[in-house]
């Protein structure tokens, strides 16, 4: 199978009748010469010296972070990859294998086993920080000013000792105090000048200003002033300004809740990533954990989400078919007729067809999409029609599998054109011979041969269009809105469905339940494609 | 086994190697002076590099402002590593809700003198919380939808009934024509909607006692939108509204081909229309004529906010004076809006405003409502959107009654 896909690759398109050309060998054992020398040497220690220079610099963050596990991963694969290349002509096809299985691992087995890791979590909005940091978010979100609580100008200064302590003049009464982490004092009059509203000088305290204040910045945003009265104290909010706060909600460590300082009400931890009150009542954020099936126990349990599935599958797999059937089907027709003897111009109707090809797609959707409006578009203008290609349900599936054809067909086409010019043209003209139709010929010797080159490729093109989410969402953006009223558009496929899910939930991100959306997708993509392959290894037989 | 030409090589290697990773990390650490890194998108990263420049340089510390797609910032905020975070970021109001359910931006409290230059509704758009409310961002500029007049084509309604009248009047005259350009598209479009929704007496979330948004009362099914909402499939019969027209269209209507008497659209399209006025188009830009109710656009406030990075980078201070202080003042906000193309949140910067688009649109904004801020918003744009296309698709339209009601049903379970 692989010589007959490299055949089609290589089959240059102007050239019908030669099978594979052969590059030429000089250049290519003149280019091994080369490589093989110093030149080769120093081309080698060069590369490898890149990557170990990455690899120290990867390694000097991983300490940092101490992140020992895959620190001593990256060692061993760094000195793995030195040997590997170094000690000459020993393990020569692992030198070949070695960089692929890198990309592979790193570009397609990490994101799998990270999605799947996300597909256990609650990772939403509102569970986006570690436990610890959603505790301190809470406790700074939910400090408020008291209802009389005071404002203050505020100059930081060193007192004689070279301690911080914050000067500050309340804006309501104008009167001066010092404040330290025992409490607030009153500065005499006499020894302190106020101006503009804050202290400008004061005996006994140097003020602290530019970068002198700006390196002392983690101590004055921790610098906490008790007032004396219960609970409340004053605190720097920014670098001139001070303000009475007090906790609406108190932490307790021991038995992990918080408590409502007004009412009450005790918050504990639900075990899903929340303080929940016993009404129900949860306190934002919450915190990113694992959930076990949570994920997929709502794509089962929760109608908002499992109603639209099953119609969304059925649609995704009749789109992904028919479009790799249409595009194929007309791919073959197209490479058939040209591939007629005596065509005129056929080099110049050859270039033209692979024009939808090489526009970029997006560009190409996003034109559709304009030319195929209702009432403004030119499509009903040309044909002097009335029809709402995107505001309705079945004729926005109609609209989405047609540019999906204009933009898909000339892959087959040009893949078909190969394949039929690697059909030894003895075989047809012996069942020509033995007088065998057109039809016949088609059917029974060009049609198999063609597909033993070609199914590996339509199995391709199923999965790629499975999950073809820029010609869905460019298009139709999913819509318009199907009959269920439910999140997933009429021509949404499973792929757009789960983008929906992951950002357009109810309330923000929900990126858990749409990973565990994608690794169904995974499997049913996987599973359908096995089973293909497995049945396209019967046509090889034919060979 | 090794021969010596292998461990001669292994030994160069390793040399380049750390002569490499020597050179790499020079080159990342960068002097000690205290850093505050912002983040900034593409319209706005010089002016903010200028303004928060000139803060810094009297604060001693240096700024580092980062370029960054404006939705990426609220997006990458979430799964940005600790090192590489923003202290501060340019921001959205309605991102609020989102970034304080997720504990990543912190409150502010900027003193009385400073709160008392910034509208009320400008501080509340960047509140949040469903018990108490904190401020979270400090607003700095506005931008809303106004309804733009063509002058060469027709007249400036008085009345809603009056811009009806002129509409239709204009659209009747060619089949090219557009009376009032306001783009939906398929997927629908509840921003720009917004005015005519409001007409109807119709509102997003309503508010609990404690006056912040309450996600359980939907105004999409609210008795008193619901009385007036027959007036939409009049409007669809008499093809006031077309869901068909989109954004694309509805610009190049009334823009290029002038085909349009009205079209809606807020302050980005200042300097088309600057362009355009240049070019024999004579326009003006006038709030929205009241209906049942008030026809008031969504209001839109941009702005800055503490990340609570800011915190484990030892600058929370500093972010603070910078966020909760100076660019709250006029001199920033003068010198954002300028670069900025919006009006500014400061009222003493607002009265230096010269632009006349920018004054206009600012008049076109007066009652606006800010957008909902609450993460639950995610649920409501495409299904109000949705409903106004189906109420507004031309004749196989569904009622508008049952189009809002299904909306809000709809609404209602999302949020669960």
């Amino acid at each position: 199978m692989t010589t007959v896909i490299a055949t089609v690759t290589t089959t240059d398109l102007t050239a019908p009748n030669t099978t594979v050309r052969v590059p030429p060998p000089s250049l290519v054992s003149r280019l091994v010469g080369f490589f093989s020398g110093p030149v080769g040497l120093a081309l080698k220690i060069g590369l490898l010296a890149v990557v170990n220079a990455l690899a120290v610099w990867a390694l000097s963050i991983l300490a940092a972070d101490g992140k020992w596990v895959a620190a001593a991963v990256l060692v061993a694969a760094t000195i793995a990859i030195d040997v590997l290349y170094l000690v000459p002509r020993r393990a020569i096809p692992l030198k070949f294998l070695v960089p692929g299985t890198i990309f592979l691992v790193c570009f397609q087995l990490l994101p799998i086993a990270y999605t799947v890791g996300v597909a256990f979590t609650n990772w939403s909005t509102g569970h986006n920080l570690p436990k610890s940091e959603a505790i301190t978010a809470i406790q700074r979100n939910t400090l408020a000013p008291p209802p009389d609580g005071a404002q203050y100008t505020m100059t930081p200064a060193d007192d004689a000792d070279g301690n911080l302590v914050l000067l500050l003049v309340d804006d309501e009464t104008g009167v001066a105090y010092v404040g330290t982490e025992e409490g607030l004092t009153e500065l005499s009059a006499g020894t302190t000048t106020v101006s503009g509203g804050a202290v400008t000088t004061a005996e006994g305290y140097t003020p602290l200003q530019g970068e002198e204040l700006a390196g002392l910045d983690q101590q004055l945003s921790g610098f906490v002033v008790p007032t004396g009265e219960e609970d409340h104290f004053v605190r720097a909010e920014g670098l001139s300004v001070a303000i009475e706060l007090e906790p609406t909600f108190r932490y307790d460590p021991a038995a992990d809740t918080f408590t409502n300082v007004d009412t009450g009400t005790v918050y504990s931890d639900d075990g899903k990533g929340s303080y929940v009150s016993p009404a129900g009542e949860e306190i934002e954020p919450g915190w990113r954990t694992y959930v076990g099936l949570d994920n997929f126990r709502r794509i089962v349990d929760d109608p908002t989400v499992r109603d639209p599935f099953f119609r969304v599958f059925v649609w995704t797999v009749a789109y992904a078919t028919l479009s790799v059937l249409f595009t194929f089907s007309l791919g073959l027709f197209l490479a058939i007729v040209l591939n007629l003897p005596g065509l005129r111009f056929q080099r110049l109707q050859r270039s033209l067809l692979v024009v939808p090809y090489a526009i970029p797609a997006f560009l190409m959707v996003l034109v559709w999409a304009g030319l195929l409006n209702d009432d403004f578009g030119i499509v009903n203008k040309v044909l002097g029609t009335d029809i709402p290609w995107l505001f309705d349900a079945e004729w926005a599936k109609v609209s989405a599998l047609l540019v999906n054809l204009w933009l898909g067909f000339p892959y087959f086409f040009l893949v078909c054109t190969g394949a039929l010019q690697a059909i030894p043209s003895e075989l047809t003209e012996a069942a020509r011979v033995d007088g065998a139709t057109a039809r016949q010929v088609f059917r029974r010797i060009t049609l198999p041969l063609l597909l033993v080159a070609v199914a590996p490729l339509l199995i391709a093109s199923f999965a790629f269009n499975f999950n073809n989410f820029g010609a869905i969402f460019l298009l139709t953006g999913g819509g318009p809105q199907a009959e269920d009223q439910s999140i997933a558009g009429a021509t949404d496929i499973l792929i757009s469905y789960t983008y929906k899910l992951a950002f357009a939930a109810g309330k923000g991100q929900d990126y858990g339940l749409a990973s565990a959306v994608s690794i169904i997708i995974f499997f049913i993509v996987g599973l359908i494609s096995a089973i293909s392959f497995s049945r396209s290894k019967a046509l090889e037989n034919l060979r | 086994m090794v021969s010596s030409r292998t461990l001669r090589a292994l030994g160069i290697t390793l040399a380049v190697a750390i002569i490499g990773a020597v050179a790499a990390s020079a080159a990342t650490s960068a002097s000690n002076a205290t850093v505050i890194r912002i983040w900034a998108d593409n319209d706005r990263k010089a002016a903010v590099q200028k303004v928060a420049g000139e803060w810094a340089a009297s604060k001693g510390v240096e700024v580092e402002v980062v370029l960054k797609d404006f939705g990426r910032i609220r997006d990458d905020l979430k799964t940005v590593a600790v090192e590489n975070a923003p202290d501060v970021i340019v921001g959205a109001h309605d991102w609020t809700g989102q970034l304080a359910a997720d504990g990543l931006v912190q409150p502010i409290f900027p003193s009385k003198a400073v709160r008392a230059k910034i509208p009320t509704y400008a501080l509340n758009a960047f509140s949040y919380g469903i018990a108490s409310k904190r401020l979270y961002g400090a607003p700095v500029a506005l931008e809303n939808l106004g309804l733009i007049v063509n002058k060469n084509l027709t007249r400036i309604p008085k009345t809603f009934a009056q811009l009806q009248a002129y509409a239709l009047a204009f659209q009747k005259k060619s089949a090219d024509n557009i009376g009032l350009a306001v783009p939906q598209g398929a997927n629908g479009d509840a921003y720009h909607m917004y005015p005519f929704f409001s007409g109807l007496c119709g509102y997003v979330f309503g508010t609990n006692k404690a006056g912040n948004l309450d996600p359980s009362d939907i105004g999409l099914s609210d008795p008193a939108f619901l009385k007036n909402v027959g007036q939409v499939n009049t409007w669809n019969k008499a093809g006031f509204l077309n869901s068909k027209v989109d954004y694309g269209i509805a610009r190049d209507a009334f823009l290029t081909k002038r085909t349009a008497a009205f079209w809606i659209t807020g302050p980005w399209e200042a300097d088309s229309l600057k362009k355009a006025g240049g070019a024999g188009l004579k326009y003006t830009i006038v709030p929205f004529p009241k209906n049942a109710c008030a026809s008031v656009p969504f209001l839109g406030v941009q702005g800055f906010m503490v990340t609570k990075y800011a915190t484990d980078h030892g600058v929370e201070s500093l972010a603070k004076d910078l966020v909760g202080n100076y660019m709250l003042g006029a001199d920033a906000q003068v010198a954002l809006a300028a670069a900025n193309g919006r009006f500014p949140a400061n009222v003493d910067a607002g009265k230096q405003v010269k632009d006349p688009v920018l004054k206009l649109f600012g008049r076109a904004g007066v009652g606006g409502v800010p957008m909902p801020n609450i993460p639950q918003m995610g649920a409501v744009w495409s299904e109000l959107g949705g409903a106004w296309v189906k109420a507004t698709k031309g004749a196989d339209a569904t009622p508008a009654r049952v189009a809002f009601v299904t909306a809000a049903r709809n609404i209602a379970n999302k949020i669960g």
